[in-house]
Order: C-alpha cells, then sequence, then structure tokens
C-alpha cells in the first residue's frame, strides 16, 4: 500500500498492489504511473460515460469463497455496444476482471498463455474464427466472437495504464457449460483470461451503487 | 471512503434522455451503458445510442404505437421490480404473431415478458447450453420435449431500447422445447446462437403486475401452459383414494355389524295386529345406521306385514318404516316354483345417538288353501317371527354408490386433463398423431 499525492493535482492517491501499477486520480482523472523512481503522469483519462450499473469502485464481494473489492474499471466499446470489465482486488493480491455486458456479469482471471495445449493456442491467437471450436483442458469451447474493441474510458486502480482510445483485438470463448475465455491481443503482446458466468447473487455483493427509485437488493 | 458511502450513498440517476434526430422527441434512456438501439416510442425511427452522438439508422414517420403495457411501465415478477423498456412484435413471416415486453432492473439485467394469444411467459437469457438428444434436451435435471422445429421468427416493430442492434426484418432460426411450465428456446442467426428458457405464468399475476386487463387465455394452450387439471386431478385421486380405502375398510370391518336387541315374536295365526317392543336399544354414535332384520322360518304361501317404529326414549322422536317378508312356492307345468323371502331386513339410513325403543307392529297372514307342513292353520302349530336389530356399515349397496360417487368427478377431470394435453400437443410439429391437412 502507498498512497502519495497526486503530481498533477495534489489530491490523495492509493496505490494498493504492486502488481497494479496503474491509477486514476478520482480527482483530476490524470493517469498516474507507479515506478521505482516514483509516481509519473502518464496522460488523462476520459470521463466515464453515464450507464446504470450496479458496481461501483469499492463494492465487495464473495467469489469462489474469496472475498474480493472493486477498485478499478476499464470501458471497452465494440462495434455492437459498450461493456464494463471492473477490476475485484482479491485479499491475496491477486486479480479477477468482473466482466459486465448487457445485464449479465462474468468473472475472469489472468491464465499464462502457456498453460494452454500449444496445439489451439496458434488458433486463438491469429486465426480465430467465429464459430471454431477449440479445447481448453479437455473442455469444448465456441469462439463466439473476433474483433477489435477500444478503450473508452477508466477509473481507479490498474495493471496497465489504458488509454482512451485504445484499441485491441478481443476474442470471446464460450462453453455449454457458462464457462468463458477470452484473448486479448495488442500487437504481439497476448493475454489469456479464463473464467466463468456469474450472478450477482452468487457474488453476494455490498456496498452496491444507489440507483435512483431502484431498491439495492440485500443478499444475506 | 467506503464507509462513509455506505452511510449516504449517493444516489445514481436511473434514466437519462436523448432528442431524437427524426421527430424531436424527448425519448427516455432507462437502461443506459447498456441500450445499443432505440426505437422512437413517437415516430419509430431507430436510433443508434451506442455512442456519445446519436445517430439516426432508419427514419420513419408513423403514428405512436399503444402499447398495451407502456415503456417505463413498473411491475414486480417474482419478487423483483422489472421495468418495461422495449417492445417487439414478432411473427413467422407475418403469420402466428406475437409481442416481447423487454424487462430490465439495473441490479438483475433482462428479462422478457412474451404475451401470445392470450396467454404470458416470464423469459430469460441462459448463460448455458442444454444438454441432452434427439427429441429431448436436459437442463438442471429436468427433461425437456422437442415442440416447435426449425420454425423463424422475425421482428416486425420496434418501441424503446434494446442492448443489441434491432432493426425491423431481422430473421432468426428457432427451435422450441418444453416441459410443463417451461419452455427452452434456441434462436440462431449466421453469426451466433442465443438459448432462454421461458416460465408460463398466470394472466392474473400479469394482469396484477402491470395494472393491464387481457382477453381471455390461449386456446389452444400455449406448448408449456400446464394443465390446470393437474394439481386439481392429483388433489382429487389422494382425496378418492382415501375416502374409497376408508368405504372399503368402514364396509369390511364395520359393515360386521353390531346385534343391539334380539326378540322372537310369536305370530298369532288368526291375523290379528299384533305389537311388541324391543329395548332399550341405545345407539353411541352421533348417526349411524340402523337395520331391522325379521325372519319366519315357517312362513310359507303368507306373508307377514311389518311397521317398525324407532322412538327416543328421551325425546319421542320417531322413525317409521315399513316391510313385509312375503314367500310362496307352487307347482305348475315348469316344475316347483317358489317367489319371495322368508327374511326381510328394514334399513334406518341415519338414526342419531340415543337409547331408544323398537315398537314392531306387525300382522300375520297366510294363503288359503296351501298345503305345508307349517301349515298355520294346524292349531298345534305357532309360528315364531326372530327380529334382529342391528347398527353398522353402511350396505354394500351404499359403499358401492358412494365408491361411484367418489370415481366419478375424477374420471371427469381426467378426460378433461387429456383434452388439454391433445389440444396442446395438437400444436407440436412433434405432435403424435398427424392430423389430415398435412402440409
Amino acid at each position: 500500500m502507498l498512497t502519495v499525492s497526486c503530481p498533477n493535482c495534489g489530491a490523495p492517491v492509493t496505490f494498493r498492489s504492486a502488481s497494479l501499477p496503474n491509477r486514476v486520480c478520482d480527482q483530476c482523472r490524470s493517469m498516474l504511473v507507479r515506478s521505482d523512481d516514483g509516481v509519473g503522469i502518464a496522460g488523462v483519462q476520459a470521463a466515464l460515460p453515464f450507464d446504470v450499473s450496479p458496481i461501483r469502485m469499492g463494492t465487495r464481494g464473495r467469489f469462489d469463497g474469496r472475498a474480493f473489492e472493486v477498485i478499478g474499471r476499464v470501458r471497452w466499446r465494440w462495434t455492437d455496444g459498450s461493456w464494463n470489465e471492473w477490476l475485484c482486488l482479491f485479499g491475496d493480491g491477486s486479480h479477477g476482471w468482473l466482466g459486465e455486458a448487457m445485464g449479465q456479469f462474468m468473472m475472469t482471471h489472468e491464465r499464462a498463455l502457456d498453460t494452454i495445449d500449444p496445439a489451439w493456442r496458434l488458433k486463438l491467437t491469429r486465426d480465430a474464427r467465429v464459430g471454431d471450436t477449440v479445447m481448453l483442458d479437455g473442455e469444448e469451447m465456441t469462439i463466439a466472437d473476433s474483433r477489435e474493441v477500444l478503450c473508452i474510458a477508466a477509473e481507479g486502480e490498474l495493471p496497465f495504464t489504458a488509454p482512451p482510445g485504445w484499441r485491441i483485438h478481443s476474442t470471446d470463448l464460450r462453453s455449454g457449460s457458462g464457462r468463458l475465455a477470452n484473448v486479448q491481443r495488442d500487437g504481439s503482446e497476448v493475454h489469456f483470461y479464463d473464467g466463468r458466468y456469474v450472478t450477482l447473487a452468487e457474488l453476494k455483493p455490498t456496498n452496491l451503487r444507489a440507483i435512483e427509485g431502484w431498491k439495492a437488493p440485500v443478499y444475506g | 471512503m467506503a464507509e462513509a458511502d455506505t452511510l449516504s450513498p449517493p444516489q445514481a440517476p436511473a434514466a437519462t434522455a436523448i432528442t431524437c434526430p427524426s421527430c424531436g422527441g424527448t425519448v427516455a434512456i432507462r437502461a443506459a451503458g447498456h441500450s445499443v438501439t432505440v426505437a422512437c416510442e413517437y415516430c419509430a425511427s431507430i436510433l443508434d445510442v451506442s455512442e456519445p452522438a446519436v445517430k439516426l439508422v432508419v427514419e420513419h414517420h408513423r403514428r405512436r404505437a399503444a402499447l398495451d403495457i407502456p415503456l417505463g411501465t413498473r411491475g414486480t415478477l417474482k419478487g423483483v421490480e422489472w421495468e418495461v423498456v422495449g417492445w417487439m412484435a414478432r411473427s413467422e413471416g407475418g403469420a402466428y404473431p406475437w409481442e416481447e415486453y423487454l424487462l430490465f432492473n439495473p441490479y438483475e439485467g433482462y428479462r422478457w415478458l412474451i404475451y401470445n394469444r392470450g396467454g404470458w411467459s416470464f423469459g430469460e437469457q441462459l448463460t448455458v447450453v442444454p444438454g441432452g438428444g434427439w427429441g429431448g434436451l436436459e437442463l438442471d435435471g429436468a427433461h425437456y420435449k422437442h415442440f416447435f422445429a426449425e420454425g423463424t421468427a422475425q421482428v416486425d416493430r420496434v418501441v424503446g431500447e434494446f442492448y443489441w442492434r434491432v432493426k425491423q426484418g431481422d430473421t432468426v432460426r428457432t427451435d422450441d422445447w418444453v416441459r410443463p411450465g417451461y419452455m427452452l428456446s434456441r434462436e440462431a442467426d449466421d453469426r451466433e446462437i442465443s438459448w432462454s428458457r421461458s416460465e408460463w405464468i398466470d394472466a392474473k399475476t400479469v394482469e396484477a403486475a402491470f395494472g393491464i386487463r387481457t382477453e381471455s387465455g390461449p386456446w389452444p394452450p400455449l406448448p408449456h401452459q400446464p394443465s390446470p387439471h393437474v394439481a386439481w386431478l392429483k388433489q382429487a385421486l389422494v382425496i378418492a383414494g382415501i375416502a374409497a380405502l376408508a368405504i372399503i375398510a368402514a364396509a369390511m370391518f364395520a359393515g360386521g355389524s353390531r346385534t343391539l336387541a334380539e326378540q322372537t315374536l310369536t305370530i298369532a295365526r288368526d291375523g290379528n295386529d299384533q305389537s311388541a317392543t324391543l329395548g332399550p336399544i341405545t345407539l353411541r354414535r352421533p348417526y349411524q345406521p340402523v337395520s331391522v332384520r325379521a325372519e319366519v322360518p315357517s312362513l310359507s304361501n303368507g306373508w307377514v306385514d311389518l311397521e317398525y317404529t324407532l322412538v327416543d326414549r328421551a325425546t319421542q322422536r320417531a322413525f317409521n318404516t315399513y316391510k313385509a317378508a312375503e314367500r310362496y312356492s307352487g307347482r305348475d307345468s315348469d316344475g316347483d316354483w317358489s317367489e319371495g323371502s322368508r327374511r326381510t331386513t328394514a334399513d334406518f339410513a341415519s338414526v342419531p345417538a340415543g337409547t331408544y325403543d323398537l315398537v314392531v307392529d306387525y300382522k300375520g297372514n297366510n294363503w288359503l288353501g296351501a298345503q305345508s307342513i307349517g301349515d298355520w292353520r294346524n292349531a298345534a302349530f305357532a309360528p315364531e317371527m326372530r327380529i334382529t336389530v342391528t347398527s353398522g356399515g353402511a350396505p354394500f349397496g351404499v359403499a358401492l354408490l358412494a365408491l361411484i360417487l367418489i370415481g366419478v368427478p375424477v374420471l371427469f377431470g381426467a378426460i378433461r386433463h387429456a383434452a388439454f394435453e391433445q389440444a396442446r400437443m395438437g400444436e407440436s410439429d412433434f405432435a403424435p398423431t398427424s392430423s389430415e391437412d398435412d402440409d
């Protein structure tokens, strides 16, 4: 945990994990980067467009028995809409992404690409075609989508800077069991995420965003 | 910081608004962040709201659609409040039209309220793919039967906001599987396959939730509409089974009737009126049947008139019944014949508890000219009559009648259930018996 003053506006900013070197200042939206030399400014983050997500910074919940807190968000857009990826910091310092799209939620964790059968790795990173199937740990996954996505805005703490206008290639995989995976490619850099659909009820979240005129559910 | 937020949570606004570039109307966006397409509720123009600058996709100048449940209406279904944010009229190439309302709750996501031929369903997008083989599918341990195959569904009209790019004329291939109360639907286009499950809901529930009135329910029933006769039939079968067992048990055990009084009376040979009193007869149950049996062993070609009166000693309330024992026999060209019986039983169906006397008024007659060993005219012969008073189970005939009466409504219910199921299955592409109009 490191708390410093924002080099741009002087507001206090906290870095909670060494593996999350990027942070958007809540006050002035400067993109800050933490390094051994201190905290520098890497640009300015865009304002997040209005949405009615029930999640917000500080929402807490449990996934597979492990407690997490939402500390960051990236909002992405593709040709047919936008979605949120909420960064969840777990008690052991690891992080996962709570995806929120079309009113549904999914939790994924980054996984080393070399844990995938090499036969399928190339397919996922070079030759992904919608409708093709890939075997992942013995489970058949179908490529549901493969296209360029655009970063609109971000907030909080992040493992990367996520500049607005950043374009990456994203490939989504789904299985019949509710499992999903995602491959994100930016030039030669490839990240692989593995997870499944979740419901808010199963995460038992607290500190949800209050939305005018709607009763927030209380999960016991 | 988080704690401070918990104490006074800042309320985020629920909706925002845009201006329709076609008609200038102010259009509410109720699922901001999710909505991609908006069909203007005033002019029906299709707008792209996926980016901050609203774009006109297709311009229309239509009259405002009058929805049964207007956009923005809220209703509680399954304990969750939902707001109507979109509406689509769909059909199979213009035939078999139905309507789908898109419901939204920011904490719960989206659901569908589907209106088809007067029936309602509540649908949800699935995040899993049902497993299974030919003819059926499995989901959450339940089996679904294939009902409709290779249909097409097109979008005829849209109003409101949607989380995907929707437009008039969009067509998907559809397949449906059902089990009572639920339907699994598969919709496929060239790009993706989506699965949803819808639950049949009672029209009254929808009417109460959204404050609307709907026409009478569909006939033939919806594919997944549960037979309304099943619950009743199950209950009726259980009740009828218990009742039947009780009647059979009563007939078997309680039917072994208890003797309350017995007496042998002498019948005067001169045919005079006679009277005798049997008692006390104590009846303990609140109500019980009482049988009086008269047996005249020596009766031959004669009869005995009997009048029974049960008199409650306490209240003098009386129950009356008449009987006759008669027996004739003889010989003709066909040989020996006989008719009638030497015994007769009178029944009081339901006598209240109390202490009674049974007054027997009787009169013996004989067939003059007849000859037999026990001829009453033989002065040395004293004909006797044995009176036995019993109480207990209903006579067998009553038990049988009761069983039939119990069975009739069950049978009636079963026939109605079968008719419902036949009408429901008749709509299926997999109907067991095909109708004449093969197409």
